[in-house]
């Protein structure tokens, strides 16, 4: 009882205290994309994104009431980093839906303006350049900013009468807000001020924000995913490792740590502390633990190998095949080991509800773009003359030279496209790592491949779908998706959602196994799509040089096959190696994963030439 | 006869309209005194067609001008006979009838026709600079003055087009671009009937809207869509109106990325004077809560 009557308090208290606007709220995540894109075209630069921003502490005047609920510590503000926007994931500073969304267009703009993350003194200055430079290089803003500026100041307490440092503060403030361009400068006092929304806050000072360098962390296999994601970005801090070896054990009990200072959450070893995440998102700040070592995790991940029950299924001992090495320029013949395998467990599953009304569309598109009948011209018999030929005929028999057997018909027929198309899907561990709050890699590489296996199948081309991992040369692993032969169906997309990552990149033999699966086929145009997330490497000296040249190599041979490699990675670094590997044109780089669902279709499209 | 010609045949009359981007203009006529062919690349809408009308102007050349496609035959370059009241007779196509007169003949998107249709360029392209004509029995000599040009978008990553290297070598190449901003404001003040400051917002937005090619977007916006909206601005068509239809619609079918660029146009065209009432509006704002006591 007391306690229901304790929460009751809390709700009524803290909604009576919340200065917030609930039914005109703008979610973040439903504008984010827009929002970014605005920002790319504005900022100049390909790379920029906008995040949701974590709350922060600031020592700001509180109302009674805000006292009293105990709200009103923390602030979502906005600000500018090196990645972009951060805004507070829910926009509802003001009570109208239209001008919480403008707020975002206009941090966005401000942001955009901004070249780097804001001072920390000085910052009212800094942000009044900044509004009266974002205004006129648009001109188009200054009435939203109007309106959002009087609204805004209109919600802000007004200035006490007594003078006061806080109250001139306040004042100087809400003018400049209003006149950003020549209000007087905002005089400095203590604490800080009610949270601006319009302005852009500087990046939380943190000790020590980044990593401790370590260089073993540049050569640990990447398997970055964290089990969790929480929803928030949390301020986080790197502290320093607690030492097990040091000899002295000095233990004095005010030195325990607490809770809320650190939790050993190491999110490099991939624990399943689900408790840990679920304290970490009541918390306000985050310790992290960077202690790791190649070896360690190596010997991890081999210790990690599911028993032969549980792995998929091999589809007999696989193949051998050679490998170049490029410090002796020779192939090493039947150096690699390409295992097929089957998913195991993989039952018959429909296509997943979220992918059908894009799946829908896909094929509308693809279907009217199947091979259409057309008309054969120069027949030797048909249903039309062909009147060119007629012509000709009676101009060559005029002239003399007419042929005694003369092809003067069209006819209709189905004209084959001749095309075929391998899929090869990277299911390195590396696309277990996430790319935003709710996904992995992998979840984008399934999706893509539901989403063009139902395309290409409407669209009525040949097509195969593999995926590929390895761990050492001795295991190449080529998991079987859909062959040449297999229909697409629901067996076929239930491997697709069994697909797991797992171990590490070998790619060059998996192109040689792919251009061998390809070149089989009768196709005069054949296609070799790659879909990857990083640079070739596997556990011995497959990384660095030796496996990029050796995928050179493969890639080489498929193209004397005659066969046309593509590569579709979202490596943001991979501008500096793929022109090397596929050639200029042969590669596309996404800036964001998540759109390769929708970008590979198109692409295909692209690729085979019907789309402009 | 599918062609689509724009078979001029004759110098128009009024010289065309460009705005150097560099030493182009130099180089062609370079290529045509030494009788050399000119390959032009360059993304769609920056002014490759116009150059070329341009030069040819400047040349005093006629221009036969081919839009190539997928169902171009080299009879549709060449030639073929048709039926006349008289029998059958030998009609020349727009690739012979520059040839014979010593015009320019420019095939614009020559990526578009099939490999096999472009072989036929092969020997008036090197120093032979000859034409044969299978279906007349003649070999045709270029006349003096005739010059090939051809161009294509290098942006369209087709795996199954693209010329041919042995066709690809035989050229003087110019790679095109958008002009620079000063250049490209002239343009669209000149092209599209705008004042400067227009033309400047136009401008300073594409140049906003191409950091999103590649990306966001397929393609970037062209100065010839800019032109199109600084034409449509000039007949009394409201600012975003004009830009939604001629920027927004023409570049982007994804609903995200259309509300995005009309965030941008909004951002860069100013809608009323705003800072006057802004300065009255602060008393009231202020003065509201002292009312309400």
């Amino acid at each position: 009882m007391e306690e229901q009557v304790g929460i009751r308090w809390h709700h009524l208290v803290t909604r009576l205290a919340d200065t917030r606007h609930p039914q005109a709220a703008v979610m973040l995540e439903r504008i984010a994309p827009r929002l970014a894109t605005v920002l790319r075209a504005l900022g100049a630069d390909p790379g920029l994104g906008v995040r949701a921003s974590p709350e922060r502490r600031l020592a700001t005047p509180r109302r009674w009431l805000q006292k009293l609920a105990g709200t009103g510590r923390r602030h979502a503000v906005a600000w500018r980093d090196d990645d972009g926007l951060r805004l507070p994931p829910v926009l509802d500073t003001f009570d109208q839906i239209a001008l919480n969304e403008g707020l975002g267009l206009w941090l966005v703009a401000l942001a955009s303006r901004a070249p780097a993350p804001g001072p920390a003194d000085d910052w009212a200055g800094w942000n009044r350049r900044l509004v009266a430079q974002t205004l006129d290089d648009y001109p188009g803003l200054a009435e939203l900013y109007g309106r959002l500026a009087r609204t805004h100041v209109a919600q802000r307490p007004r200035p006490a009468l007594q003078e006061s440092d806080g109250s001139r503060r306040e004042a100087a403030l809400q003018a400049a807000l209003l006149e950003p361009r020549d209000a007087p400068a905002v005089p400095p006092a203590a604490g800080d001020p009610l949270p601006v929304p319009l302005w852009l806050y500087p990046v939380e000072a943190a000790d020590n924000a980044r990593p401790p360098s370590d260089d073993a962390a540049e050569e640990r296999p990447a398997a970055a995913g964290a089990g969790q994601q929480l929803r928030q970005r949390k301020r986080a801090s790197y502290v320093d490792d607690i030492d097990g070896r040091s000899g002295l054990l000095v233990f004095r009990l005010e030195s325990l740590f607490s809770w809320s200072e650190f939790i050993p959450l190491d999110r490099t070893a991939d624990d399943d502390d689900t408790d840990a995440a679920r304290v970490a998102e009541d918390l306000d700040h985050l310790s992290l633990s960077r202690k790791r070592s190649a070896s360690s995790s190596r010997l991890r991940v081999d210790l990690d190998l599911p028993s032969a029950t549980e792995d998929d299924i091999p589809l007999g001992e696989g193949r051998l095949l050679p490998e170049w090495d490029w410090r002796k320029a020779a192939l090493l013949p039947d150096h690699c080991r390409v295992v097929p395998m089957l998913p195991r467990g993989a039952t018959p599953l429909p296509l997943p509800a979220r992918l059908q009304p894009a799946a829908t569309r896909l094929r509308q598109r693809f279907e009217s773009l199947r091979p259409q009948k057309s008309w054969l011209r120069r027949q030797a018999d048909g249903d039309v003359l062909d009147l060119s030929a007629c012509v000709d005929f009676s101009v060559q028999r005029q002239l003399g030279s007419a042929p005694g057997q003369p092809l003067l018909w069209r006819r209709q027929s189905a004209q084959q496209r001749d095309l075929a198309c391998l899929v090869l899907a990277d299911l390195s561990l590396s696309t277990e790592a996430a790319i935003d709050d709710e996904h992995q890699v992998i979840d984008v590489i399934r999706d893509s491949l539901h989403l063009l296996g139902e395309a290409l199948d409407a669209g009525g081309d040949a097509f195969s779908m593999y995926g590929f991992s390895s761990r050492r040369r001795d295991h190449v692993r080529l998991s079987l998706i859909k062959n040449f032969a297999d229909a697409w169906g629901d067996e076929v997309r239930g491997r697709v959602q069994s697909l797991r990552p797992g171990y590490y990149t070998r790619m060059g033999a998996a192109i040689r196994q792919a251009t061998e699966i390809l070149g089989g086929q009768a196709a005069e145009q054949r296609l070799l799509l790659l879909l990857t997330d990083g640079k070739p490497n596997d556990l011995d000296l497959y990384e660095g040089r030796y496996g990029m040249e050796d995928t050179r190599h493969a890639l080489m041979e498929a193209r004397r096959a005659g066969l046309q490699p593509f590569c579709v990675t979202i490596d943001q670094e991979a501008a500096d190696y793929l022109p090397h590997l596929f050639g200029a044109q042969r590669f596309h780089l996404l800036r964001r994963a998540q759109d390769l669902p929708r970008v590979l279709p198109q692409l295909y499209l692209l690729l085979t030439g019907r789309s402009p | 006869m599918d062609t689509e010609q724009d078979v001029t045949g004759e110098p128009p009359r009024s010289a065309p309209y460009y705005a150097p981007a560099g030493d182009e203009a130099g180089l062609f006529e370079q290529a045509a005194k030494h009788d050399l062919p000119v390959l032009i690349k360059g993304p769609t809408g920056c002014g490759k067609t116009r150059f070329v009308q341009y030069m040819a102007d400047r040349l005093g050349r006629a221009l036969y001008t081919v839009a190539c496609h997928d169902d171009l035959t080299a009879a549709d370059l060449v030639g073929r006979h048709l039926i006349g009241p008289a029998g059958t007779f030998w009609q020349d196509g727009p690739l012979t009838r520059a040839v014979r007169e010593g015009a320019i003949c420019y095939l614009d998107e020559i990526i578009e026709a099939r490999k096999d249709t472009t072989v036929i360029l092969h020997p008036l392209t090197d120093d032979r600079r000859m034409l044969p004509l299978d279906a007349t029995g003649e070999c045709l000599h270029a006349a003096p003055g005739f010059m090939l040009v051809v161009s294509y978008n290098p942006g369209y990553r087709n795996l199954l087009k693209g010329l041919k290297p042995s066709t690809r070598q035989r050229f003087v190449a110019l790679s095109f671009d958008y002009p620079a901003p000063a250049v490209e404001q002239q343009i669209v003040a000149h092209e599209g009937g705008v004042d400067a400051d227009t033309a400047h917002t136009l401008v300073k937005l594409a140049g906003a809207l191409r950091h999103l090619g590649g990306h966001d977007l397929d393609e970037s916006p062209s100065t010839r869509l800019l032109i199109h909206a600084a034409r449509l601005i000039r007949a009394g068509v409201d600012t975003l109106t004009a830009c939604t239809a001629c920027l927004a619609e023409p570049l982007t079918d994804d609903l995200t990325t259309r509300a995005a660029i009309l965030d941008v146009v909004r951002a860069h065209f100013a809608v009323a004077p705003a800072r006057a009432p802004m300065r009255t509006s602060i008393r009231t704002s202020i003065r509201t809560p002292i009312r309400a006591i």
